[in-house]
């Protein structure tokens, strides 16, 4: 990340922030929804993407902020809130993750599951902290003493945590904890033959992420003044994992662009589907297109939109941003030709 | 006590036919490495086919028969276009487009049928019988005798006949079996077509028992953590964990959902523990990672550097 | 510093893999270990780097039994060591990989926060300078890992142990898989190593002219434990590591 870089990200967030705080309802409906939804992406893309760690938990976690910012919004707390949201996050993430010190891969993956599965079922059942099924009724953020009442507020608030929760993983990236993830992700027997202590590089990750995540939750739960245990559902940690999909695993700016591409697409969609005979119908039509997209992007653009811009970004500038770099050797060449199973025995 | 039975009967008739679908995770995982999260979808989609073709007019028998043959085709048809090209892919890029499937299929069939449980017609015949105070109804005979028959059936066929020892060389180790001159990616696509056949049919076993709804594809997900519990690379011990979870089910509903909802009631403010059922596998399966990684009947693998 | 190890025995279920194995290392000596496929020598590379258990025996490093230590504890007593086949470690630069060599040795890095806000720029090249340079590797120093040819990952590998500042080097493998010349240079970039930063080396390979050309001294394994020691010359002479390893001709 070059200073560069920085500049480039601030401008766009500045203008991004001006546009939503200038826009009706709607546009700024949309720019919120985008940037609480990247920055639950930029925090999930730090467990898969960079750490390697499969988790289909991020719905739970978005929840677990929700309703501790909700919770303590409504106590009066303010900003704080938010700040709870995080850590409450980041203490339930690490707990998510404990599994992750001793199991591997799938194994590790399908716990996650299970977790997102009893956190779930923990959001309808504890009535006192969450109101069960009905749903908690969040009362407006409250900052500076004064409650934030209108959508451009929001959007304004939301963009500026994006830009600040993206230079904060960012920069994380560039030190000694956030290469070592990359490690971790390759190989965990490399990273510990390279002297990197596993166990408590990847606690970090789960804490990080998960205080991302529990942000997420929190801005979630006051812009939508409302959170019901639907809403942080296995459909979410799905949404979710489909944005860096999409985007790009391992890469913070694809996280952004695949939450713009997730969020927007149902969106498009409602407005076509508009000239549907049922409500049913265009429900169905709107998940039917997310399935196939995510299965065609897997199939045709496996590296994500970064890789596409980076690719055209190469072809318009010519050759000669190619003519640095060697061709890429394949190591470990399997055959296309039959299956394999996916999880073979590296010897390293 | 009879209710304790009667409790089992349920268990026993469900857990056989969730062993049928748990049979086809393995399965598919054994040959080709994939956790297949749309397996339920499959099951769902099974059951709706079925439906249409009775209500064409076909008789009950050829229209099961039928909806399993289209089913294998389906299979067989995700794994050519989609896994098939995915080889080098990422594991959570192989998981993402299973459930990319699961959520597709979902929809198409909420697009077709709509959102609401319908009643599947009595392909079995009406009434039960009753055996010392325990109603035992056809409906549950018949998915008892039909999923055990034929989970059994596959068994052997796996391990009896010269398909089935392709299909486990296959399993074992694929660029050996490619060596000796199987056709291994056949053999995958074969695992694919029994695995959706037997989910289809588990699908329309399902309906009979408790109504055609788009939940039936959820079994998929419920039936995870138990298959992990047995093992993912067990089909052994998918059967068992098929009926450790009908059980557990059947159980979780009839006896302790009543009785922690009493003590809840009267100590808290909470009134309800909801669908207990369904996480209660879950949190078993917490507990048995941490204590066996691998399963009950799985094998380690070991890592080299 | 010295390394002492004495028969040392690893087994995998019912295999042995090493069975009383015994190798002395001197101070700035690069000992070459050989052996037919499959006789132990990355079994017991493992253990002495910390990544295997061992069933019996002792390794004695400048005083201090290592055995069962982690490698992350080895790399604080300053031994260090690359890998068989090199890890497509894809999106990393060849500093990136070198800076994570560094931060095995607490000394040699920033803490987190100076790393978190600062820039790294005179580290970089100070690390350009001293361990990039020498391994033909400063063109590529930002280049990520995924565009460098084979040999050169291997050099990455070379220049990520360095970085700790070893007093031992423990190589695998280093010159298999890289072309006849570059193989060549290998041996010497090690023979240099050795000089620029007076570590002992312990090197297993195949290839017989760059273990001759390279090491001071040979250790030949068979079956899991030493058949034989010595110069470079007494190995190509002797009747029993002709018989084992070369092929009875
Ligand atoms: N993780 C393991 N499990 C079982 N056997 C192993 C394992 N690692 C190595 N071996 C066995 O130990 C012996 C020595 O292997 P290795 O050290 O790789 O030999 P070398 O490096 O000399 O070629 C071989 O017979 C090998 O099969
Ligand atoms: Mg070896």
């Amino acid at each position: 990340m070059t200073t560069r870089t920085v500049l480039i990200a601030a401008a766009l967030a500045v203008a991004v922030a001006l546009v939503g705080y200038e826009a009706n309802r709607f546009w700024a409906y949309l720019i919120y929804a985008v940037a609480i939804s990247s920055i639950g992406a930029m925090s999930l893309n730090l467990l898969i993407g960079f750490c390697g760690q499969i988790t289909f938990a991020q719905g739970a976690l978005i929840g677990v902020g929700a309703y501790t910012a909700g919770n303590l919004g409504n106590a009066g707390w303010g900003a704080l809130s938010l700040l709870g949201a995080g850590l409450c996050g980041a203490l339930a993430s690490a707990l998510i993750g404990l599994p992750a010190l001793r199991l591997r891969g799938l194994y590790f993956a399908i716990s996650t599951l299970a977790a997102q599965f009893i956190f779930s079922y923990l959001f309808k059942i504890l009535q006192p902290l969450t109101n069960g099924v009905s749903g908690l009724v969040v009362k407006p953020l409250v900052l500076f003493g004064r409650p934030v009442a209108s959508d451009q507020e929001y959007a304004v608030i939301s963009i500026v945590l994006l830009f600040l929760s993206w230079l904060f993983l960012s920069r994380l990236a560039q030190t000694d904890v956030g290469r070592a993830l990359l490690v971790i992700r390759e190989s965990e027997l490399v990273a510990r033959g390279m002297g990197i202590d596993v166990s408590r590089t990847k606690m970090k990750a789960f804490l990080v992420s998960g205080f991302f995540a529990g942000l997420c939750g929190g801005l979630l739960a006051f812009t939508s003044r409302f959170a019901n245990p639907e809403a942080f559902e296995i459909g979410l940690s799905v949404d979710q994992t489909a944005m860096i999909i999409v985007g790009g695993l391992g890469s913070l700016a694809g996280s952004v662009i695949g939450a713009v591409f997730v969020t927007l697409l149902p969106e498009a969609i409602q407005r076509l589907g508009e000239l549907m005979p049922s409500a049913d119908l265009v429900s169905a039509f709107r998940e039917m297109a997310f399935g196939v997209l995510i299965i065609l992007f897997l199939l045709l653009e496996p590296r994500g939109l970064v890789s596409l811009g980076q690719r055209l970004r190469s072809r318009w500038s010519g050759s000669k941003s190619n003519a640095g770099t060697a061709v890429t050797i394949p190591l470990r060449d399997r055959s296309r030709t039959f299956a394999m199973p996916a999880f073979n025995r590296r010897k390293v | 006590m009879t209710f304790a039975l009667q409790l089992s009967i349920a268990g026993i008739a469900t857990g056989s036919v969730y062993a049928l679908i748990a049979l086809g995770i393995v399965l598919i995982y054994k040959c080709s490495g994939v956790v297949n999260f749309a397996q339920g979808a499959y099951a769902m989609l099974g059951a709706y086919v079925t439906y249409a073709l009775l209500r064409v007019g076909l008789p009950a028998f050829a229209a099961v028969l039928l909806g399993m043959v289209l089913m294998a085709g389906i299979g067989v048809l995700t794994e050519r276009l989609a896994l098939r090209v995915m080889l080098k892919a990422p594991i959570v890029s192989i998981m993402m487009v299973t459930l990319g499937l699961l959520i597709f299929l979902r929809a198409f069939c909420l697009a077709i049928w709509g959102p609401d449980q319908i009643a599947f017609p009595q392909i079995f015949p009406a009434g039960a019988i009753d055996v010392a105070g325990i109603y035992l109804t056809y409906n549950y005979i018949a998915a008892f005798v039909l999923a055990t028959t034929l989970s059994i059936a596959f068994l052997c066929f796996y391990r009896f006949t010269s398909i089935g020892l392709m299909q486990r060389c296959a399993a074992d180790n694929s660029r050996a079996a490619l060596a000796i001159g199987i056709h291994v990616s056949n053999q995958v696509s074969i695992a694919w077509a029994a695995s959706a056949a037997l989910a289809g049919l588990g699908g329309v076993l399902l309906a009979t028992l408790g109504g055609l709804s788009l939940g039936i594809s959820d079994i998929g997900l419920i039936a995870f953590p138990v298959i992990v519990v047995g093992g993912l690379d067990s089909l052994i011990g998918a059967l068992i964990a098929g009926f450790l979870l009908g059980m557990l089910e059947a159980f979780t509903e009839g006896m302790l959902t009543p009785g922690l909802e009493d003590i809840l009631r009267r100590f808290t403010t909470i009134q309800s523990v909801g669908a207990l059922q369904q996480v209660i596998p879950y949190a078993l399966l917490v507990l048995m990672l941490l204590v066996r990684p691998q399963g009950i009947f799985g094998r380690s693998g070991t890592e080299r550097v | 510093m010295t390394l002492a190890v004495r028969d040392l025995t690893i087994r995998f279920g019912g295999v042995t893999a090493v069975a009383n194995m015994s190798l002395d290392v001197g101070a700035r000596e690069i000992v070459g270990l050989i052996g037919p496929n499959g006789a132990g020598k990355t079994t017991f590379i493992n253990c002495i780097a910390g990544v295997n258990r061992s069933v019996a025996g002792s390794a004695v490093w400048g005083g201090r039994e290592i055995l069962g230590l982690s490698p992350a504890a080895l790399l604080r007593l300053g031994v260090a060591r690359t890998f068989q086949s090199v890890v497509s470690l894809h999106d990393l630069t060849v500093l990136d990989v070198v800076k994570l060599g560094a931060a095995a040795h607490a000394r040699r890095r920033s803490g987190f926060i100076a790393q978190f806000f600062g820039s790294e720029r005179t580290f970089e090249d100070e690390l350009c300078e001293s361990l990039l340079k020498p391994l033909n590797l400063a063109d590529v120093a930002r280049s990520p890992i995924q565009t460098l040819s084979y040999g050169q990952r291997k050099s990455v590998d070379l220049a990520r142990a360095l970085a700790a500042e070893p007093q031992m080097l423990y190589l695998d493998e280093p010159v298999a898989g890289l072309t006849y010349q570059e193989g060549l240079n290998m041996g010497a970039v090690i023979r240099s190593v050795r000089d620029r930063f007076g570590c002992s080396v312990i090197m297993v390979e195949h290839k017989m002219d760059v273990v001759m050309a390279t090491c001071d001294r040979i250790t030949v394994m068979a079956h899991g434990s030493r058949i034989f020691e010595g110069t470079p010359a007494e190995v190509q002479t002797d009747q029993e590591v002709r018989r084992v390893y070369l092929g009875d001709a």
